[in-house]
């Protein structure tokens, strides 16, 4: 499978996370090649957003190493960390857009802060950012509290693009949106990964995500990776916990399986 | 350049040489596109682009076999200069790009990227400003009375029904309003007692006059000192907090939970609130009376040698009952403003984190504001009084 794909991106190796007694990672070990959307899964509680947290150094694991672009991140400095941090982008779960700016501003802002580009410059970047995932020029001029959930993430996306990230992480990209919306936004990051060779990282929640974007899945569950591969692959597993997560999943009608009566 | 191919620039390596540029190829209508065509270095090649002497016939070759790396910008600025001579009626082929920049290209060559403007945010004129502006003062206000109405209405069904009191947060708020500032409140006024006798024992000693320190400290503290700053001090401390909890709630669909709960805001949120600090702002006042009081008599002690007992002594003949109930009177109307006002902010927090911040900067300032003034209004109704 990583044969197509290029070099190891991400590197998580032995990596144990406890908080208190509890212990969330349990010797885990991930790659991501360059050029592939990997799809963290597993139920809530399982650890998805901590790990993700980890290689965003946002958190420190308990043990193990994290490598990036090649190189453990324990030996960075400050500005090689500035560095890397202009090689990814990400977006939160909550979009943690600036609420106090407006859309434009707020996709402007990576590039202000790290480019001399002229501010009319960065506009028109931002504009174009802000047509590329699918929004209105207008809605650059509005304040995020005057958008919808599913405009927000778009926004917040246009933002995490703005540097044009080699690594893309996505934090529950598709929760909160309706079913269109989240075929879009899939369909949106698979066509940036083809045209930009994006990686991308991304925790979800969502079945159909898995089929539409994810080139491989990582399921956590019991402070372990108990399955990885393709989403077709690792449908066919027999461990208990990946059945139970795709018990209720076929393709293409996840949400109603789920939800209609036996 | 040993680079994988499927990377269409590699940031951060770039160093030296492999500035993004344009040149013209002598000889032919071709310009010539080098270097790395990344975001981070783009910023001189605007300027660059707009000097350039274009060829002025009507077909002209851009050659990107130069380019080393390009990214979404600089695609950007490639097909902005393209679609640029071509507004001019000139033709425009790009050539000898990498498949993968080719690929780039096209994909950021849809009109809808390339021609991208920002939208500039709306801005009123100044009339409409004013207007604007004078409206939401109107509306603030007409919103503070329906609040405060509210209230009333909240109280009397509480009369009525005692059963909906909400004794547990009431509790809740007392030692969060209460017992909790204690501290603060405490070592505030004692150093406001010790100034206020330092800098009017001075002048007294002059007079030979030592003793009336008793009354000074006495007089400026119980009636007017105490209650002001304990006031303030409320504001700043618990004001600001009902304001950012209110409004965070607020921003976090709480308040709209709670009412689909069939639990009303003023029920949980605002009532106990404010009758906890009527409750416990005039009790802080008394306190701090004590502690101003006591500042001054130490101060008394080692400034003008005038001890605890002949201290205490002139305080009960010079001190009237009357100055100090004036002083704890005004306490639970100081309550009920930077109750009311707090909690006001905090429900006009609309969309997002940053309304928090705003409102309860409000909330603080309109609360210390409304207090100056209404104890000066007190002042004046004293006066008239003769009390």
């Amino acid at each position: 499978m990583a044969a197509e794909f290029g070099e190891p991106v991400v590197e998580v190796r032995d990596l144990v996370t406890r908080f208190g007694a509890q212990r969330v990672h349990d010797r885990i070990d991930l790659t991501v090649h360059r050029g592939e959307i990997l799809a963290i899964v597993g139920g809530s509680g399982s650890g998805k957003s901590t790990l993700l947290r980890e290689i965003l150094l946002l958190l420190r694991p308990t043990s193990g190493t994290i490598r990036l672009f090649g190189r453990d991140v324990d030996g960075f400095s400050e500005a090689e960390l500035l560095a890397l941090r202009r090689r990814t982008g990400v977006l939160f779960q909550r979009d943690a857009l600036f609420s106090s700016m407006t859309v434009l501003a707020n996709v402007g802002v990576p590039l202000r802060e790290h480019t001399a580009l002229a501010d009319k410059v960065v506009d028109r970047i931002a504009a174009m950012k802000i047509a590329m995932v699918g929004l209105e020029p207008e809605a650059g001029a509005k304040l995020p509290s005057q958008l919808s959930g599913g405009m927000r993430k778009r926004a917040a996306l246009a933002r995490a693009l703005a540097l044009d990230p080699e690594l893309l992480f996505l934090d529950e990209p598709t929760s909160g949106l309706d079913p269109p919306s989240a075929r879009e936004l899939d369909e949106l990051v698979v066509g940036l990964r083809d045209s930009l060779g994006l990686t991308v990282v991304m925790v979800t929640h969502d079945p159909d995500s898995l089929w539409r974007a994810a080139d491989r899945v990582a399921m956590l569950g019991e402070g372990r990776l108990v399955g990885e591969g393709p989403v077709d692959e690792l449908q066919r597993s027999e461990h208990p916990l990946v059945r139970a997560f795709f018990a209720t999943t076929h393709r293409g009608d996840a949400a109603g399986a789920a939800w209609s009566p036996k | 350049m040993n680079r994988p191919r499927e990377t269409l620039g590699t940031k951060g390596n770039a160093q030296g040489g492999g500035a993004p540029d344009v040149r013209l190829v002598p000889g032919r209508d071709a310009v010539e596109c080098v270097g790395d065509w990344t975001v981070d270095r783009l910023a001189g090649l605007q300027g660059r682009l707009d000097a350039l002497p274009w060829p002025s016939a009507q077909e002209i070759v851009v050659d990107g076999s130069g380019v080393r790396a390009m990214d979404t910008a600089g695609a950007f600025f490639l097909c902005r200069t393209v679609g640029g001579l071509e507004k001019r009626g000139i033709r425009v082929s790009v050539q000898g790009l990498r498949p993968e920049l080719e690929r780039l290209l096209a994909l950021i060559r849809n009109p809808a990227l390339s021609g991208a403007e920002p939208v500039p945010v709306p801005r009123p004129g100044y009339l409409e400003r004013i207007g604007r502006e004078t409206w939401a003062r109107v509306e603030e206000g007409v919103g503070l009375l329906a609040f405060v109405g509210e209230i009333f209405l909240t109280l009397t069904r509480w009369l009525r029904h005692p059963a909906r009191i909400r004794g547990r947060i009431f509790l809740h708020e007392v030692q969060m309003a209460g017992s909790n500032a204690l501290p603060i409140i405490g070592l505030l006024s004692f150093l406001l007692g010790v100034v206020i006798a330092y800098q009017g024992g001075a002048q007294l000693q002059y007079y030979g006059a030592n003793i009336f320190i008793a009354d000074l400290v006495g007089f400026a503290m119980l009636r007017e000192l105490a209650p002001l700053m304990t006031a303030i001090i409320v504001a700043g401390r618990t004001g600001s907090a009902f304001t950012a909890q209110i409004g965070t709630m607020q921003v976090n669909e709480e308040i709209d939970a709670l009412r689909t709960m069939g639990l009303a805001p003023m029920d949980v949120l605002v009532v106990p609130r404010l009758l906890a600090l009527i409750l416990t702002l005039p009790l802080l006042t008394v306190y701090a009376d004590a502690m101003g009081v006591f500042g001054g008599m130490v101060m008394a002690k080692l400034q003008l040698g005038i001890g605890f007992g002949v201290f205490l002594t002139r305080f009960e003949s010079a001190v009237t009952l009357p100055s100090y109930l004036l002083g704890i009177v005004k306490a639970p109307v100081f309550a009920g403003i930077v109750a009311v006002v707090g909690c006001y902010q905090g429900f006009r927090v609309s969309g997002g984190t940053d309304s928090v911040g705003r409102q309860t900067t409000m909330s603080v300032v309109q609360s210390i504001f409304l207090i100056i003034v209404v104890d000066a209004a007190f002042s004046v109704v004293f006066s008239w009084l003769g009390v």
